[in-house]
């Protein structure tokens, strides 16, 4: 495989402000890679980075083998998808989609083809002839990926593309975006906040915080091994509990800090009276009527029909993910278990897993 | 009497009362003079019919007149080449003055909010001071063009033919450079950010972003600049008054002087107004532009 994108040592300053710390990526020909993290975390700096947008204070860029670190974004021959689509108001969707190879001096011949050519795949045929205004969120995101598309580039920049468009709309252009993705056999990295798109889309996540890479791999790697308590809570819905406890004086076991001491069984042994965290995502604790490993009470019950979500009355607030439509009601106290190779854990200090 | 008290305080009326306040206004301070300029155009007024409304009815005579006048042309010529000369000078170097404090560098706010002090001065103060700079024997401007080498002996701006008109000019651009700044600014201000970016990304050097971006957005704004300049070009008044009073020989005259000092100099009421009638079209024709690029000045 050869890297498409590659990123050594870059970091990002804006005066005082450490944007970017360290930022070492590889990315692969024909990926799609998620950049995903809170507001603020310097997913969208690191993509307009890519992009030339914002300049690099230290350590190098490659574009296919090439190094751009100071080339300008017209150069760099890659094509972005804005999160408002920046469409040219004064231009119809043809002349939107056209416009690079009308920079380039491309004829009116080609020019018309090429338009012709994205706009079957991508449903704009009937359309080239409005203007951005008279279309709808859906089809602006459409012209705004097709003129992206008929430059052919080097790697595809997504910024947050979806994020304007409602709930039902946003989960069918998840999946058109990955389906041209991988019909063009194109490098695409995505930045977004929802760890849903990341995970649904992507071949491999990065996940960003304050400026550096907390963990990046394939999506269910992250979801299965997270490096540590950001990574743990940020992917994942609901979020994973996180309950303070203390190793046993067996190692292979938790007693854990929330409501009356219980017992968690682990399947590896750690050091005897340390202090940690442990991680139980709400759709691995399973409701037993009896031989569990803790009970709680029961404070809050919210039923969406697949499946019932539980919530605690201790604090730490628990959430329990059931899909066995079983009778609980607020009050109830209910058994809980786990498979001791489920349960994650977590320094207290550091957050790394341990 | 309730409902229509009512309906001023809660209905309708109150909308109605609302425009009817400075549509009167406008009607009588405005709309009756301009018919009753209008109206003199085509009569036959002298001295001793200036108090009288209804005076001899004398058709086109006024306008057959005006142009058998030797110094009508040659009037109307000055004119047109005030108003192209000032809003060709005002819009570019305006625009031009746009563009650079676009660049944001620091200060620019503050140096940009100094140049509109050209535009808050009345018009007969900047007058006199561009008569210091213009001045013939001790004139800053004589002065930097000697010391430059551009002209080897003093130009009399004011009292030379040749160049009294462009002494007017050289003001009136001064004058009104920082209003289209300011209108320039706003027109810039106004485009999305992300916009350049995107035709950076799709291959667009500097002068490609200004040519396919730019200029294309701010087309309205424009449109409105320039016929609003065409409105303040044919109403100034005060530079004339001030530079040249028309002279020498109306080689400076304009309409809007010519008018006036036919008027009330000359007494010649009649004329006067032939004139201010002829202005208004033109000045109808500008508004009429200028309301149609504001109108599509919503983007979506």
């Amino acid at each position: 495989m050869t890297l498409q994108i590659e990123l050594s040592g870059v970091n990002k300053y804006y005066g005082a402000f450490h944007a970017l710390k360290n930022i070492d990526l590889a990315i692969e020909k024909g990926t799609f890679v998620a950049l995903v993290g809170p507001s603020g975390c310097g997913k969208s700096t690191l993509l307009r980075s890519l992009a030339g947008l914002e300049s690099i204070s230290t350590g190098d860029l490659r574009i296919a083998g090439d190094l751009m670190t100071t080339v300008p974004p017209r150069k760099r021959d890659v094509a972005m998808v804005f999160q408002t689509y920046a469409l040219y108001p004064h231009m119809t969707v043809e002349q939107n989609l056209t416009y690079s190879l009308r920079i380039r001096g491309a004829s009116k011949a080609a020019m018309k083809k090429a338009a012709a050519d994205v706009a079957a795949t991508t449903g704009l045929s009937d359309l080239l002839g409005r203007y951005p205004r008279e279309l709808s969120g859906g089809q602006r995101q459409r012209v705004a990926m097709s003129r992206a598309i008929i430059r052919n580039p080097k790697a595809f920049l997504f910024d947050e593309p979806l994020s304007n468009l409602d709930a039902a709309l946003r989960v069918h252009m998840r999946k058109e975006i990955r389906m041209l993705h991988d019909r063009l056999g194109a490098t695409s990295v995505y930045v977004t906040h929802d760890q849903i798109e990341a995970m649904t889309m992507a071949d491999h996540v990065v996940v960003m915080r304050d400026g550096i890479i907390e963990q990046q791999g394939r999506p269910l790697d992250l979801y299965d091994r997270p490096a540590n308590k950001f990574v743990a809570g940020f992917i994942g819905s609901p979020a994973m509990n996180f309950i303070p406890a203390t190793v046993g004086s067996d190692g292979f076991s938790l007693v854990t800090h929330v409501g009356e001491p219980q017992t968690i069984v682990l399947d590896r042994a750690l050091d005897p009276g340390r202090s940690v965290v442990a991680g139980l995502r709400p759709e691995h604790l399973t409701v037993v009527d009896g031989g569990g490993m803790f009970r709680f009470p029961v404070g809050i019950v919210e039923t969406t029909g697949s499946a019932t979500y539980i919530s605690t009355a201790t604090t730490p607030e628990i959430t329990i993910v059931d899909t066995a439509r079983r009778s609980i009601r607020t009050g109830d106290v209910i058994e809980l278990t786990i498979r001791p190779s489920d349960v994650h854990v977590f320094d207290t200090k550091t957050g790394m897993r341990l | 009497m309730k409902r229509l008290l009512s309906s001023i305080t809660d209905g309708k009326g109150f909308d109605i009362l609302l425009v009817a306040f400075p549509l009167g206004y406008l009607f009588l301070m405005s709309g009756l003079p301009l018919l009753y300029n209008v109206l003199m155009s085509f009569q036959e007024v002298d001295m001793f019919s200036r108090g009288s409304f209804w005076r001899p009815f004398v058709g086109l005579k006024n306008y057959r007149d005006l142009f058998a006048m030797p110094e009508t042309l040659p009037i109307l010529y000055n004119t047109g080449i005030f108003v192209v000369a000032s809003i060709a000078g005002q819009f570019l170097l305006g625009f031009g003055l746009a563009l650079f404090f676009w660049t944001n560098f620091p200060g620019a706010t503050w140096l940009r909010g100094l140049f509109l002090v050209s535009w808050v001065m009345p018009g007969l103060v900047v007058g006199a001071i561009w008569n210091w700079i213009l001045s013939g024997d001790f004139g800053v401007l004589n002065f930097l063009l000697r010391e430059t080498g551009i002209i080897d002996g003093n130009i009399f701006w004011r009292s030379d033919p040749d160049f009294s008109l462009w002494a007017v000019i050289i003001a009136n651009i001064w004058l009104g450079m920082a209003f289209n700044m300011i209108l320039l600014s706003v027109g810039l201000s106004a485009i999305p950010k992300d916009l350049y970016e995107a035709a950076e990304l799709d291959g667009a050097n500097a002068f490609q972003r200004f040519w396919t971006i730019t200029l294309p957005m701010m087309r309205s704004t424009i449109g409105a600049i320039i016929s609003l300049g065409l409105i303040f070009t044919l109403q100034q008044f005060d530079l004339f008054a001030a530079i040249t009073s028309g002279g020498p020989n109306n080689s400076s005259n304009v309409t809007q002087y010519w008018a006036w000092d036919l008027s009330f100099r000359q007494y010649d009421f009649a004329k006067g107004a032939t004139i201010s009638v002829i202005m208004i079209i033109f000045v109808m024709f500008a508004s009429v532009v200028y309301v149609r690029s504001t109108r599509h000045e919503v983007r979506g």
